[in-house]
């Protein structure tokens, strides 16, 4: 069996390279095609129109767009991501990982926040279906939900930093207590989704059969509620946690600009502003390669809870 | 886990979710009426709501910032590398004229003053100029600045290697270093080691504002051995004369300047300072007690000034030595007729929209050179009033009577007028000429790459002065042979005035040139100058000898931190 799963992951995961050679080839075009290219920004107003001849020749934007495909997929396979327009001094490499590191970091304490609390709001739900609780719980966590963002971030940092002074709004680092507030704003209206389909999959599994029969064999409501209930409802949570996962690493834009965080958000809108060419492909290959990692990790984390996916996937795959 | 604690988290999670709840109400019920107390004083009472109160006693500092000797303040990243032949743009030299020095430097009131050189002489025929530089300069690294810097430092500037987007503009007059450019040249002649504190610049024509293009970056001194050890990243850390050092420069992050103690003009008060370049919630930050330095936002403007805000005292207004403008194509139909030009300049109403758009908040430009320019003169200068009755007839007399093409005015990248402002001129135009024309928003890039190929038909343009002279707005915008005139601006009574200004001995005489150039600059429409921009700053009290200056010049050597002020 390990065999066979092994040659799972390797096929699943060759599949991707075809993947990221298209997105590649797609997006590289797109930003040269688009009008204006980083030596314009570059340059800004005041330049002499020979030094921007000279610039495009040193990056090689006079070239044909396959034949700077062709240089530019040669540095990448030689790990080399090429330089940022906007930072010379600095290579992709450097400009984007403080960044992921930032997002990523906030992006995991909220989605920790988000599950640790939508489960068991969806559960006491599900249980108390057709009391008052059920409707009022649910309710709360999608007023929360509905709130636009630039209303919640303007009110949370008037009453929280400035009425009631608990917190100051400057980023000082992701492990500073000033994170608390821009992370709760990112997780917080994330519940109400979590806690609904996992209301939704309780209610549906409370119906199965299994868990009459454990009913009737007398075992105590906590056991069958956290062995038999809980632990098949969860079973859609995994889909959901890991197609979550490489969104973390994507940051929250709104975010990041009310709380001056410098994460992956800004740092993608400017490069894309900017256009800063290199940047902006190393972002989202970065991307396109987390999403087939997590629906890889996906398939396989499903075949440990549920044995029959696996036996299925590993034939058929 | 028992039945009862899981119960018990529920409950948990149920009370949590009504404080929230109840926290959002109350607040938004409170907040609605008056949120304009000072908000110290609210206790927090509300901790059981469990979600926000992980205070681990650290408190804020409410009135730490002013305890420090660290100005925090906000900027942008810089658009380019911090090498000053780089820098090309206000939001990079703010950093770069910080930390590098050349020759001369400008003062507070835009006075060219000595800086590494003590003082200079000018030869009779204005075209050698000898700088005797100060013996006890110092790189941030320590090593002595002689002569032979600044020669390679030209040279460097001029390298076709470098790339230098500005060498050409500002330092063309240096005789030889449009050759060096070319690659035909190894040397720039025009500049000569006389001895090992004795320069000598000769330039190719006499012109009138050598000393204010040399307080531009891309003539400042750099050290050679630093970037000859490290020529990929020298700029991460880069070694200047300036009164500051860069310490720290995280993109996106933080900017931080480190006092350079052998500062050669007078050691800075302040210890460091910070630009934050999150952005963020700037006002509320300032109110915070967290930044020295933040923004009055628009619709508080008014009472701000008028002094009914508690903000009122600690408003500080920034001129800009700027200018927002509509420029038009003028190689392109209709604006080929300087009659559809005029009109388009007289059928909008630029007090109005000052008002009511703005909040007041900029200047109505009546001319091009702002007032803070020197050579600035209120009476000798006018720009169209507005006059819909005359643009209609203007119009009726044009070649595009009756029959004015489609007209794209793009926006975007340039520094120009916000999109509700163009909207309102939009509309103008409809109701009074009843000419539409389409507003499009363009990238950046591609909105530079229009106005740089010419491609463009109308345009929401902005221009800051590099350096406090008339020529720079008057001669780069408008002379017909300049590389910054991109609107295709020919008028050979202009051109001979901005010559004759250009080499006149006589300052007030080369100023009055200027202003009658900038006349009939107007007169033409070559552009409608539309607002003189004002930025509109909150300076926390203990901040001493702020500049209400809106234009880049080495500033924060002058500022100190007075506790007791706050």
């Amino acid at each position: 069996m390990g065999q066979g799963l092994a040659g799972y992951i390797l096929r699943r995961l060759l599949w991707a390279v075809p993947v990221l050679f298209v997105v590649s080839i797609v997006v590289f075009y797109m930003l040269r095609l688009a009008p204006g290219d980083p030596v314009d920004t570059l340059l800004g107003q005041r330049y002499d129109a020979e030094v921007a001849e000279r610039l495009r020749g040193k990056y090689g934007y006079d070239q044909p767009v396959y034949i700077q495909y062709v240089k530019y997929m040669r540095n990448v396979l030689q790990g080399d991501l090429g330089v940022s327009t906007r930072h010379q001094d600095f290579s992709v490499k450097e400009v984007i990982v403080p960044k992921i590191r930032v997002s990523a970091t906030m992006g995991l304490f909220a989605l920790v926040i988000v599950f640790v609390l939508g489960i068991p709001v969806g559960v006491y739900a599900a249980l108390s279906r057709g009391t008052p609780v059920d409707p009022l719980l649910i309710g709360s966590w999608l007023f929360l939900d509905a709130i636009p963002v630039f209303v919640s971030v303007i009110f949370a940092q008037w009453l929280f930093a400035l009425k009631l002074e608990w917190v100051n709004l400057g980023y000082e680092g992701v492990f500073h207590k000033n994170i608390i507030l821009p992370v709760l704003l990112i997780s917080l209206p994330g519940v109400a989704g979590v806690a609904r389909l996992m209301r939704a999959s309780v209610i549906q599994v409370i119906g199965e059969d299994y868990i009459r029969t454990a009913r009737a064999k007398g075992l105590r409501e906590r056991t069958v509620i956290i062995s038999h209930l809980a632990r098949n409802a969860m079973l859609p949570m995994v889909t959901v946690i890991g197609l979550t996962l490489p969104g973390i690493f994507a940051g929250s834009l709104f975010i990041e600009l009310f709380f001056g965080i410098p994460g992956i958000g800004r740092e993608s809108l400017d490069a894309v502003r900017a256009p800063d060419f290199d940047v902006v492909l190393a972002l989202v290959l970065f991307g396109s390669t987390l999403f087939v990692v997590a629906n890889v990790v996906i398939d396989v984390v499903y075949g440990f809870i549920d044995p029959r996916i696996r036996v299925g996937a590993t034939r058929g795959g | 886990m028992s039945n009862r604690t899981l119960g018990l988290m529920m409950g948990f999670v149920a009370l949590l979710i009504v404080a929230v709840g109840v926290i959002f109400v109350v607040a938004v019920a409170g907040g609605g009426g008056d949120d304009d107390d000072d908000g110290g004083n609210a206790p927090a009472s509300n901790g059981d709501g469990g979600t926000d109160t992980r205070d681990d006693g650290n408190q804020p500092t409410v009135s730490g910032i002013c305890g420090e000797n660290r100005l925090i303040t906000f900027g942008s990243d810089p658009n380019t590398v911090l090498d000053p032949i780089q820098a090309r743009d206000d939001v990079t030299s703010q950093y770069i004229v910080e930390i590098f020095g050349g020759l001369v430097t400008l003062d507070l009131d835009l006075n060219v003053v000595p800086d590494i050189a003590e003082r200079w002489e000018i030869s009779e025929d204005r075209l050698t100029y000898t700088f005797f530089l100060r013996e006890e300069v110092v790189f941030h690294n320590g090593r002595r600045v002689t002569a032979d810097d600044f020669k390679y430092s030209f040279e460097r500037a001029a390298d076709p290697a470098e790339f230098s987007p500005t060498v050409l503009l500002y330092l063309d007059e240096i005789d030889g270093v449009r050759a060096k450019f070319n690659g035909d040249t190894n040397e720039v002649s025009g500049v000569q080691v006389i001895d090992e504190y004795t320069l000598q610049i000769r330039l190719n024509r006499p012109i009138g504002y050598f000393l204010q293009e040399l307080t531009y970056p891309v003539a400042f001194v750099v050290d050679r051995e630093q970037i000859e050890s490290n020529p990929r990243d020298w700029t991460r850390r880069p070694v200047g004369t300036g009164p500051f050092r860069l310490k720290t420069l995280n993109p996106l992050e933080e900017i931080v300047l480190i006092r350079n103690d052998r500062y050669h003009l007078g050691v800075a008060s302040l210890e460091e300072v910070v630009f934050e370049l999150g952005g963020g919630s700037l006002v509320t930050r300032f109110e915070n007690d967290e930044i020295h330095i933040g923004g009055v936002p628009s619709i508080e403007l008014a009472a701000v000034r008028s002094g009914d805000s508690p903000l009122s005292d600690e408003y500080r207004p920034a001129l800009q030595l700027a200018l927002g403008y509509i420029a038009m194509n003028l190689n392109k139909a209709p604006f080929d007729d300087p009659l559809v030009r005029q009109a388009l300049a007289l059928s909008i109403d630029r007090e109005a929209v000052n008002e009511v758009l703005l909040f007041d908040a900029w200047r109505v430009a009546d001319g091009i050179l702002p007032p803070e320019m020197p050579g600035y003169d209120a009476e000798a200068v006018t720009s169209y009033p507005y006059d819909p009755a005359r643009a209609v007839e203007l119009l009726s007399q044009s070649t595009y009577a009756g029959n004015v093409p489609r007209i794209v005015l793009s926006y975007g990248g340039g520094g120009g007028d916000p999109p509700d402002i163009l909207q309102a001129f939009q509309q103008q135009w409809q109701d009074n000429l009843g000419i539409e024309i389409e507003l499009q928003a363009v990238e950046t890039a591609a909105y530079l790459r229009e106005l740089d190929r010419g491609t463009f038909q109308m345009v929401s343009a902005g221009w800051i002065a590099d350096y406090p002279d008339p020529e720079d707005f008057v001669g780069k915008l408008f002379e017909s042979t300049s590389t910054l005139n991109r609107i295709g601006y020919a008028n050979a009574e202009v051109d001979a005035l901005i010559r004759q200004a250009a080499v006149e001995r006589d300052q007030e005489l080369r100023y009055r040139l200027y202003r009658e150039a900038e006349q009939l600059v107007i007169d033409d429409a070559a552009i409608i100058p539309t607002f003189w921009p004002v930025d509109h700053l909150l300076v926390r009290n203990c901040v001493q000898n702020w500049p209400d200056l809106g234009t880049v010049v080495p500033k924060f050597r002058y500022i100190e931190i007075d506790p007791s002020k706050d």
